[in-house]
């Protein structure tokens, strides 16, 4: 049994900035700018940690985005990313700094090593979250789909420290950049060796992939395209718009799982969504819900996406998208004549 | 030399028979049957195919009420060669940080070299389960696993991890947790003898608390977290305007980019 904790020897909001061969994770400057709004309320400081090797430009690129202070573990074993050594890593600056509120992107890198500082240091962990708050007395709400979306659940945690959270990336708007912003840059001792080492990176294979959750305009595919993309591809072709697909289309292999929307897939915010042959399950309108517009076709007219849709039209997805795309291609002719 | 592999496996209500509350509105998951979580089956079958590569012992374990023990027998039709319910009312109000103390201890006492589970279950998709048992027990930990190579020669499993725009293969030392990802182990069917000696001849061996040494460390007093309060998420307002042709949507399109 942990001994009870005294929670008043806990302070500040530390945001986990993630990054890999110096590239940084939107969702961290999405964290940062939450984080700012959390600080606001407490009075806290607003801490940013980088772990990696060679990282001074994310560091101050975290003073300019919000962070009062940097804590900054700068190692080649951090480079590319092993669970253990950033978990020890980020356990051993917790234990020397006590932070009351601990933000980390939902990635899958935030959501392998978040339990590795978690487990050891007894600190509540909520998973997967989409919206946070905290209360007068410093108590983090966090708040998170159950139950397959329909609900919202607000997980407390009041006898530990610290409150730790996974974000759902995607969900809240990215800090900018201000260059006359002033912080301070710490650099932390790193405690761990690459003798400790219980796991090795053979081979890191990370290309070009379209982030989806930076689209503006975004095609998603469903069931009903029967496993054909081609009408999905001429209409986001005509809209300048990414790709992207509910689970069904992901489980059937026609499409790659980093572009799946929803609950087990991603969050997007686009001014533009176009669900062709999607029913609407409600763990895919979790993902798809804070676009601008949504725009429905599908030949059900029961099907849910109608319910979730601004624009909706019952019909045979392989006459409509490439109707729609000919009429959007057209009207766009006709705009760039004299 | 061969591998104790222990797949982790838990009762859920299925999630496609879940019905809505007319009165309340709310989700009824009491009336769903209990089944297998979905993740938990490829998990299986990504334990199935390590034992096939290097031989050994494979054990299913899973925390849960008594009639758990019904997809235990489902397991063990699968190809386990053994399985643990591992079940207490000291276990009540647990959430990840005890339930995965929980299921550490268990595979310490099956002595795994490797403990497979789903990526996240379908009830309370924390996907934090897997990676807490590496972190209770100081082993290395393998999640969003999309492939599995097991090397005994080198006393390590590789595994292809899905990582945002990519992949990466990662060599874990034993003992590791691997958390398969949904959809790349589609399960195979189980035989038909198995299926008859699961359900009529199989028993699990049950552990308690106690027998883990664990009573003073599970339940809701040991959980960090707590479920604050429940609000039904209110559907985003729309303005659900169908539209008879392509003219008319194309006309709406154009009005998003005016």
């Amino acid at each position: 049994m942990t001994d009870a904790i005294d929670v008043d020897d806990y302070a500040d909001v530390w945001v986990f900035v993630e990054e890999h061969a110096g590239e940084v994770m939107p969702v961290s400057w999405e964290l940062l700018a939450e984080g700012a709004k959390l600080t606001e309320k407490t009075g806290d400081d607003l801490v940013a940690l980088t772990i990696g090797e060679a990282v001074d430009d994310v560091a101050a690129e975290a003073i300019e985005r919000g962070a009062d202070r940097v804590l900054a573990a700068d190692d080649p074993v951090f480079e590319p990313y092993r669970a253990d050594p950033y978990g020890a890593q980020f356990r051993a600056m917790v234990e020397e700094r006590n932070p009351s509120i601990v933000l980390i992107g939902g990635t899958h890198t935030g959501r392998d090593f978040a339990g590795r500082v978690a487990v050891p240091t007894h600190a509540g962990l909520t998973a997967d979250v989409t919206e946070i708050d905290v209360d007068e007395e410093g108590i983090l709400q966090a708040r998170r789909p159950a139950f397959g979306g329909d609900l919202l659940a607000t997980i407390l945690c009041e006898d530990h420290r610290p409150q730790m959270a996974t974000i759902r990336p995607g969900v809240f708007e990215a800090a900018g950049r201000d260059p006359d912003r002033e912080g301070e840059i710490v650099d932390v001792d790193v405690v761990v060796d690459e003798s400790d080492a219980i796991s090795d990176v053979l081979e890191r294979v990370v290309g070009d992939t379209a982030d989806i959750t930076e689209a503006d305009r975004i095609v998603a595919v469903g069931h009903g395209i029967e496993g054909d993309l081609e009408p999905a591809l001429k209409l986001a072709d005509a809209l300048d718009a990414e790709l992207a697909a509910s689970r069904a289309a992901v489980d059937e292999g026609w499409i790659d799982g980093s572009r799946q929307v929803g609950q087990t897939g991603k969050t997007v915010r686009p001014d533009l969504y176009v669900a062709v042959g999607i029913s609407g399950a409600i763990q895919h309108v979790e993902g798809m819900n804070k676009s601008e517009t949504v725009i429905a076709i599908n030949d059900d007219p029961n099907a849910p996406i109608f319910e979730h849709a601004d624009y909706a039209i019952v019909g045979d997805l392989f006459e409509v998208c490439p109707a729609l795309a000919d009429r959007l291609t057209d009207q766009r002719a006709m705009e760039v004549e004299p | 030399m061969t591998w104790t592999i222990v797949v982790g496996v838990k009762q859920v209500p299925d999630a496609d028979e879940v019905g809505i509350d007319p009165d309340t509105g709310r989700l009824d998951r009491a009336s769903a049957p209990a089944v297998m979580n979905g993740p938990d089956q490829h998990a299986l079958e990504a334990a199935l195919t390590i034992r096939d590569q290097v031989g050994g012992e494979l054990y299913a374990m899973s925390m849960g009420p008594p009639n758990a023990t019904s997809i235990l027998e489902e397991a063990v039709a699968m190809g386990c060669d053994d399985a643990v319910l591992i079940s207490d009312r000291a276990f009540a109000g647990s959430d990840t940080w005890p339930t995965s103390l929980t299921l550490a201890r268990a595979a310490e006492a099956l002595e795994a070299d490797v403990v497979l589970c789903g990526e996240e279950t379908t009830d309370s998709s924390t996907g934090q389960v897997p990676p807490g048992i590496a972190a209770h027990n100081g082993w290395a930990q393998l999640t969003y696993a999309e492939a599995v190579d097991a090397r005994p020669d080198e006393d390590r499993l590789v595994a292809r991890r899905d990582v945002e725009g990519g992949h990466e293969l990662v060599a874990a030392d034993l003992p590791v947790v691997v958390a398969a990802a949904f959809g790349e182990f589609p399960p195979r069917p189980a035989p038909l003898h198995r299926k008859i000696y699961g359900e009529n001849d199989f028993e699990p061996t049950v552990w308690d608390a106690e027998d883990l040494e664990i009573e003073d460390e599970v339940g809701l007093a040991v959980s960090p977290t707590s479920v604050g309060s429940m609000e039904t998420v209110q559907p985003v307002e729309r303005k659900s305007e169908v539209v008879d042709d392509v003219d008319d949507l194309a006309a709406a399109v154009e009005e998003v980019f005016a």
